[in-house]
């Protein structure tokens, strides 16, 4: 007999330089609006779970000691990018399995600490030795793209056109000014075909949501909120020869698991965050998620089908281009994003009707792996 | 007293010991495999373990000089000036990351291309003539 889990609420600072924040400065403010927004007291929580990959030791307790907020379980989860939505993963895992009622999940990251360039990767794996970094990986996953499919260099700029579009409608996004396809190409070159307006900024965020299992939400009075239909997360797999790096498979593995457990359709959804990280991934997710068939994600792009008013509006909150990208907090602002869209709450970028939410973060930099982690969630209003 | 069981005594593998890619064979310098003595396949790289098989009889070999440029680009950050990358899919199914030398033959996709090597510095460049 397994629980359902709902979030029930969301709340996170914009994400940005906050030079002045450390993780604890970060995190506290969305931490106390969740559990305000959530209608519930600290002692009603039964477990927090953290994701981070750059915080160091206790990241979770040193946030959560702050408003006395201990005693109960807090696990501190690194996986890259997907460490935010691996503590998502984890919380719903123990509220499914009926083992707690009510989780917080936090996810916080500082890039600041770095000053700026390329993130950090671990200095043991073998290409890393080599002098490889996440613009690279990218940018090659792009020059094969390119050489195999029609989509062209104006089709990346296109992509991070579209996430400023979407930014500027969100208070919570980092890049709030629009661009154009010229001002993308004429952009400093980082890796080849990508230029620095292809690639996420770094900078600083956290985001808060609050779980709770039906029970708990009808004992607390709580919102009704939005009911977690799938909670998926693959590792990648080595390969030590050939890789078709237009098809990164841990991510076409996640959606299948994931519209198998929600039981829908990619074309049943109404939004999508995904990990844009680099503006060529939006393309290849557009086909590990079925909206369409390999190589064909340009026309979808380019017929405005992935915006307002399209068949799915993909990032409408900007997405990791715009809204901003500090690795452990983008999944759990991710699912933020989807709960104000499926509560009505996300004001000029609101889309209409929304009913179900596809999130999606990946987490890479290692040899021989397409992608260290994947996690995909699925929502349905409540 | 003689324990009626033995417990393994799992060791712990010296890899920060073999960590260069460039190895010396009778053959010349080349890029240091490794192959499964069970099941056959090749991995870049000093192993003690097979990552198909987890057969520990494995042992050094070196790995084809010629490949095909699986895909690359051309690195503007965190280097002096340009520095071209790229992944190489060895003869052998063994795919490696490498710096690129830029020749007569423009880099792209698919294109053969051939390790080089100066003092201890390796790279792979474009077959000349093709
Ligand atoms: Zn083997």
């Amino acid at each position: 007999m397994t629980e359902n889990v709902f979030v029930i609420s969301a709340a996170m600072i914009p994400f940005g330089k906050h030079r002045s924040s450390s993780y604890v400065g970060l995190g506290v403010s969305p931490l106390i609006d969740a559990l305000q927004g959530a209608g519930i007291q600290k002692s009603d929580v039964d477990a927090v779970y953290v994701g981070h990959s750059y915080g160091g030791m206790m990241t979770g307790q040193r946030i959560t000691k702050e408003i006395g907020l201990g005693t109960v379980p807090t696990v501190n989860v690194d996986n890259a990018c997907s460490s935010g939505a691996t503590a998502m993963h984890e919380a719903w895992t123990a509220i499914n399995q009926g083992l707690i009622d009510v989780a917080v999940v936090i996810g916080v990251e500082k890039l600041t600490q770095f000053g700026g360039g390329a993130l950090p990767l671990s200095p043991e794996d073998r290409e890393v030795k080599q002098g490889l970094i996440m613009p690279a990986v990218y940018a090659m996953r792009a020059t094969r793209y390119l050489y195999e499919s029609e989509a062209t260099v104006e089709d990346l700029a296109r992509v991070s056109v579209k996430a400023r579009r979407h930014g500027a409608l969100n208070p919570f996004a980092q890049f709030r000014k629009e661009v154009t396809v010229e001002e993308v190409l004429a952009a400093r070159p980082v890796a080849d075909p990508l230029t620095l307006l292809m690639c996420c900024p770094t900078g600083d965020g956290a985001a808060v949501v609050v779980l709770a299992s039906e029970r708990a939400r009808a004992r607390l009075g709580a919102p009704n909120g939005m009911r977690v239909a799938a909670s998926v997360l693959h590792s990648g797999q080595v390969e030590e020869g050939f890789r078709d790096m237009t098809k990164p498979e841990i991510s076409y593995q996640s959606a299948r698991d994931a519209y198998a457990q929600a039981g829908i359709g990619p074309e049943d959804l109404d939004m999508i965050e995904l990990h844009d990280a680099f503006s060529i991934a939006e393309l290849v997710y557009y086909e590990a998620f079925g909206l369409t068939e390999k190589h064909s994600a340009v026309a979808l792009l380019r017929d405005g089908r992935t915006t307002f008013g399209g068949d799915v509006v993909v990032n409408p909150s900007g997405g990791l281009l715009a809204k901003g990208h500090p690795v452990g907090a983008s999944g759990v602002a991710q699912i933020a994003e989807a709960f104000w869209q499926l509560t009505d709450q996300a004001g000029a970028r609101q889309i209409e009707d929304a009913r179900w939410a596809l999130t999606h973060v990946t987490g890479g930099g290692t040899a021989g792996l397409d992608h260290g982690a994947c996690t995909i969630h699925i929502f349905e209003a409540a | 007293m003689t324990p009626s069981t033995e417990v393994p005594v799992s060791a712990p593998i010296a890899d920060l010991e073999t960590d260069s890619l460039l190895g010396t064979f009778p053959e010349g310098p080349r890029l240091v495999g490794t192959e499964c003595g069970q099941c056959g396949r090749t991995m870049i790289g000093t192993r003690v373990v097979c990552s198909s098989c987890v057969s520990r009889e494995v042992s050094r070999v070196a790995l084809p000089s010629t490949g095909v440029l699986y895909s690359f680009t051309r690195l503007h950050v965190g280097v002096e000036g340009v520095r071209p990358i790229g992944y190489i899919d060895l003869d052998d199914d063994v795919r490696t990351l490498a710096d690129l030398r830029e020749g007569d033959t423009p880099l792209q996709p698919g294109i053969p291309v051939v390790l080089g090597v100066e003092g201890d510095q390796w790279f792979f460049a474009p077959v000349a003539g093709e």
